[in-house]
């Protein structure tokens, strides 16, 4: 292994890793806002939108992300709607975390005692005072956990972008290794840039969940 | 002064009728405790009165507010309910006290979301009542941190920042070891005697004894025998009072 390989793809590689940070951090926004409008419909008594949340999430759960990015990217075109690769990427990426982030907020909104609620109207609250007062922020935090979970899947499946010519991480180390041919090298060191990334992420959500989960039983 | 007065009052779950026709009211100053055994519909009346649960049919007045129950649930009604419960105190058996917030906070929250009080002046209010529950010390705890009677003191504070025309409570003590029903108590019969109209499901034979003025006595959705707790503990009318609260008497503290 040729130690001047690193040192001359480290730079490269670190601004495809940036790359792939930047798809990560605006998917799992993006999928965070539309996961939570999701859940609210999906929890409400108005049975379209109920029926809307339920289909879009059976879609996005339902079939592999790679088919996803493929119909985004090269099927709209047809229909003339036609996506830059990055933009292509990262619809794709926050339509699927969205459908699952949606679930996570559902349940955890389901899992706020009921009697939470009930405090909340009983002093004249009306149903949306109570849920963005008293509920949502319980739910938030009780959602935490698999939020990370989704979000830590989410930065490993920006990788699949790669396909659709998106210069992330993987893709920029496929770039140097047609140059180079040091595979090894090369995937090694996109795996532990990787790792860098997810480890960040984590430590950083799992300090989040410490602060909030403080003063709870 | 009538000041809650509830008409025929009736409620059903599916083909279960809870409540059958309930007539009464409530004058101001007056304290009122409901006994009956488990299942006679307790809650769900005290429910119905804010329309935590809405009544099948009958009318509910709280002072000045007049609401007939049954009907389609428009802008206007959810309107007149949301005032019918901004002047009633609700009590819970388990507290319900918002947890991701501290005492102070949870009794600053309705004020300051419900009635757009400035946030100084909900929080001086705040602070008083929690002295007046004996609870200033704790105002930075958060509920997790507290005993279940701090708790239901923190929980009475939170219900009386609404100011409220009359205070519900739901078997306030039920939920609580037996060493902290008193400290919970004496918090109640201290508002009592400051002239605090309240309505009291309770199986405190003592507290009733003491504090209330008249005794309604339930069974299976239909209000049996009410009077004085001289009357009702010493010499009912009806057979099935007599029985139930002789029994409540000899668990009793
Ligand atoms: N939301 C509900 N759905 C269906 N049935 C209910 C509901 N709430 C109450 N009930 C039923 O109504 C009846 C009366 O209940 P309620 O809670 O009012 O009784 P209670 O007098 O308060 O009893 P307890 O002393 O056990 O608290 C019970 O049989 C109960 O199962
Ligand atoms: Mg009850």
């Amino acid at each position: 292994m040729d130690l001047s390989i690193i040192i001359d793809s480290l730079p490269v590689l670190l601004k495809a890793t940036m790359v792939t940070v930047l798809l990560a951090v605006v998917s799992v926004i993006i999928a965070l806002i539309l996961g939570f409008f999701t859940a609210l419909a999906r929890i409400s008594k108005i049975k379209v939108l109920k029926a809307i949340g339920s289909i879009y999430i059976s879609i996005f759960r339902g079939t592999p992300l790679l088919v996803q990015i493929f119909v985004i990217y090269y099927g709209l075109p047809q229909i003339d709607i036609e996506l830059s690769p990055i933009t292509s990427g990262i619809l794709a990426l926050s339509l699927n975390a969205g459908a699952y982030l949606s679930e996570s907020f559902r349940a955890a909104i389901l899992a706020v005692d009921k009697g939470q609620m009930e405090a909340a109207v009983s002093m004249g609250m009306t149903y949306w005072q109570a849920m963005r007062r008293v509920i949502l922020p319980q739910s938030i935090r009780i959602a935490i956990p698999t939020l990370s979970n989704t979000y830590i899947i989410l930065i490993k499946d920006t990788s699949l972008v790669s396909v659709i010519t998106v210069t992330e991480l993987l893709q920029m180390s496929s770039l140097i290794i047609a140059k180079t041919f040091e595979p090894l090298t090369i995937y090694l060191l996109a795996a532990a840039l990787y790792w860098v990334v997810i480890t960040f992420f984590t430590a950083l959500l799992d300090r989040l969940e410490k602060r909030t989960s403080k003063h709870v039983a | 002064m009538e000041i809650v007065e509830l008409k025929n009052i009736k409620k059903s779950f599916g083909d279960h009728v809870v409540l059958k026709d309930i007539n009464f009211s409530v004058g101001k100053n007056e304290v009122v405790v409901i006994m009956g055994p488990s299942g006679s519909g307790k809650s769900t009346l005290l429910r119905c009165i804010t329309f935590l649960e809405e009544p099948d049919g009958g009318k509910v007045k709280l002072g000045e507010f007049n609401l007939q129950a049954g009907l389609p649930l428009n802008k206007e009604r959810k309107n007149m309910i949301r005032a019918l419960r901004q002047n009633t105190g609700f009590v819970f058996q388990q507290f319900n006290l918002f947890s991701h917030r501290t005492a102070l906070e949870n009794v600053m929250e309705g004020p300051i979301v419900i009635k757009k009080m400035d946030r100084q002046k909900a929080k001086e209010n705040a602070i008083e009542l929690l002295s007046k529950v004996g609870l200033a010390d704790k105002m930075d705890h958060y509920p997790a941190q507290l005993s279940g009677g701090q708790q239901q003191r923190v929980a009475i504070a939170r219900a009386l920042s609404m100011k409220p025309m009359v205070m519900l409570y739901d078997e306030p003590t039920s939920a609580l070891d037996p060493e902290l029903v008193r400290e919970v108590l004496l918090v109640m019969k201290e508002l009592a005697k400051e002239g605090m109209t309240m309505i009291v499901v309770t199986h405190e034979r003592g507290f009733a004894r003491d504090v209330a003025d008249r005794v309604v006595f339930m069974e299976d959705g239909l209000v049996v025998e009410e009077g004085s707790p001289e009357k009702m503990f010493g010499s009912p009318v009806k057979e099935r009072t007599r029985e139930f609260l002789q029994d409540v008497g000899k668990e009793g503290r």
